[in-house]
């Protein structure tokens, strides 16, 4: 057996744990465009912020693949699958035949196309070299401005921010973190990053970058002119489909998979960002990509092409991170837009705290922590067992909610509450 | 694998679990001197109660722990005995560990996640089931606890 996976990241790694938990014979190949390897993209923004050296990048220790037993290529591109031969196409001109292939490539930022988008200091944020390549311009910045308000961008202007330059957050929408929060809880965030001087500017975008070879500065849709010497490009991702195009296998935004994270042809699967599945609380076929859920699809999709018939349950959108101390958590639906569904919220303007629940028929579809984000798990299991809250509903955003209130809806819902760690918790209750 | 387990209808909620295991996670080990030292001793089981009961909330070392799959840092991980255990040099502060654990039974300690370690300074005793008055917790496998339990129905 020839298990093939292509992109070394969340998915990859967990995928080739998966199959030699099963099968410790079978080889593995594993293809990654990338020359540096084995690290974690999202602490990408802790090594450009000059918190983290480069060998904590690692998510794995360096001897990974020999342990795992892998062929490892990397800084080769695989160009195209042929699905029908079994074959990948290498940028090397190789030929490399498969039995099982996993399609693990990601995804890539999306850039800007304006006029001047093509000068030089204008970047997106994603991997160990996009960090290098801003890191080398770094000297000769002074001020900075940011396009997008989404994770990726306050991220990246944080570790700016940290490296002592100016930092303009320019964003389309009304309000930071469109993605993951409400205006209610992004406002708290808001607050907190420019006390600590990074500037925010809401409802803008950039017409036009200015500069001869290198950028010198922007154009605003309102006319106004920001001078800066770096652009980072946040405003999202893009799948990564090189490798599929003009083939038979299924994409849609991203590459269609089923609940057994297969692609239309049996023996290919995907996982990742590139991977395009059920959503969890939507049921809708979407991309969640997110770090965890990269992990889960790549251990599960790995599991599947090793033999076994695991089922995954579906990604559900999810995310936490810290700016200046202030944590913030949230997941599901966060901005319902009908009336169908419930909101609770609390507010605690002073102190940064702010929490919100989101229901619907009395299940909890979405939630934000902002500061006080202990319990955000226990709510999490709340969503992900789709169990009727309506029993606890005032207690959840009280300080006292944890996990012991709880209880009796596991105890209730043994059928839903299937792993073991819950009938122990619960057995003499 | 051997861990913790708690007969939910001993526990009084005296709080002599939480005051070993800071104790035990110390430095100096000693409950006087601990108090004084720069970093403050921190318990990682803590006893909130449910709607009337204490219960003693604390790291289940789940056998698919959602924490590891969750940590973006490769700071979660599994021993060879089945401990999940937490690298605090890998560690970010990324609160992915919170976001995912069931229990949340994961705290914060300024930008480290801090839980249940099962007692590594130990050689087979935990410093929480040593100090239970009542010995509503208990160190054993799944299936031990399971005797147990069966044992005093009779």
């Amino acid at each position: 057996m020839h298990y093939v996976i292509v992109g070394g990241s969340a998915s990859g790694i967990n995928a080739i744990e998966a199959i030699r938990s099963l099968d410790k014979e079978g080889k593995i190949s594993l293809i990654s465009d990338e020359e540096f390897s084995l690290y974690s993209r999202c602490l990408i923004t802790y090594f450009l912020a000059g918190k983290l050296t480069e060998d904590k990048l690692k998510y794995r220790s360096s001897d990974f693949y020999e342990k795992q037993k892998v062929e490892a290529l990397h800084g080769i591109k695989a160009k195209k699958v042929l699905p029908e031969k079994r074959k990948l196409l290498l940028d090397n001109g190789r030929e490399l035949a498969y039995d099982r292939l996993l399609i693990a490539t990601g995804a890539s930022p999306k850039m800007v196309e304006v006029p001047g988008s093509d000068k030089e200091g204008i970047l997106g944020l994603r991997t160990y070299q996009d960090a290098q390549l801003i890191n080398e311009r770094l000297d000769k910045v002074n001020t900075v401005s940011i396009l997008g308000g989404g994770l990726i961008g306050l991220r990246a202007a944080y570790s700016l921010h940290a490296r002592n330059k100016q930092v303009k957050v320019i964003v389309k929408s009304n309000q930071v973190l469109s993605q993951m929060l409400d205006s209610g809880a992004a406002n708290f965030i808001r607050r907190k990053i420019e006390q600590k001087g990074i500037q925010v500017m809401t409802g803008l975008a950039a017409v036009e970058f200015l500069g001869g070879k290198e950028v010198s500065g922007l154009v605003l849709d309102d006319g106004r002119k920001l001078e800066c010497e770096l652009v980072i490009v946040g405003k999202g991702v893009r799948p990564n489909l090189e490798l599929v195009k003009g083939t038979e296998i299924k994409t849609d935004y991203g590459i269609i998979v089923d609940d057994y994270l297969q692609t239309n042809f049996p023996n290919i699967y995907a996982a990742g960002d590139v991977a395009q599945g059920k959503d969890l609380i939507s049921g809708q076929s979407t991309i969640n990509a997110l770090w965890p859920c990269a992990v889960a699809q790549g251990r599960v999709a790995g599991l599947n092409m090793a033999g076994k018939k695991l089922k995954y349950d579906g990604s559900m959108a999810m995310n936490s991170v810290e700016f200046f101390g202030l944590p913030v958590i949230s997941m599901g639906i966060t901005r319902p837009k009908d009336k169908e569904y419930e909101q609770l919220v609390r507010e605690d303007e002073k102190n940064f705290v702010y929490k919100k629940v989101v229901l619907r028929k009395n299940r909890v579809q979405g939630m934000i922590l902002v500061n006080k984000i202990e319990q955000a798990g226990v709510m999490g299991i709340l969503m992900r067992k789709k169990v009727d809250v309506s029993s606890i509903k005032e207690m959840l955003l009280e300080d006292k909610f944890d996990f012991a209130k709880i209880l009796p809806i596991i105890k209730e819902g043994k059928e839903l509450f299937t792993e073991r760690e819950f009938e122990e918790s619960t057995i003499s209750y | 694998m051997e861990k913790i387990f708690c007969d939910i209808r001993k526990c009084l909620g005296c709080k002599s679990c939480e005051i070993a295991c800071g104790v035990e996670h110390s430095t100096s080990k000693n409950i006087f001197k601990s108090i004084r030292e720069e970093k403050k001793p921190r318990q990682r089981v803590i006893v909130r109660s449910t709607t009337k009961e204490p219960f003693p909330l604390r790291c289940h070392h789940c056998e698919e722990a959602p924490c590891i799959e969750a940590c973006m840092s490769g700071a979660m991980y599994k021993d060879e005995k089945g401990v999940t255990r937490h690298d605090p040099d890998k560690c970010v502060g990324c609160w992915m560990c919170i976001m995912v654990c069931p229990f949340g039974a994961i705290s914060r300690q300024e930008s480290l996640a801090l839980k249940c370690d099962l007692c590594p300074d130990r050689e087979d005793s935990f410093a929480c089931v040593e100090a239970c008055p009542t010995k509503a917790l208990f160190a054993g496998t799944w299936d031990e606890f399971k005797k147990r339990l069966g044992q005093e129905k009779r």
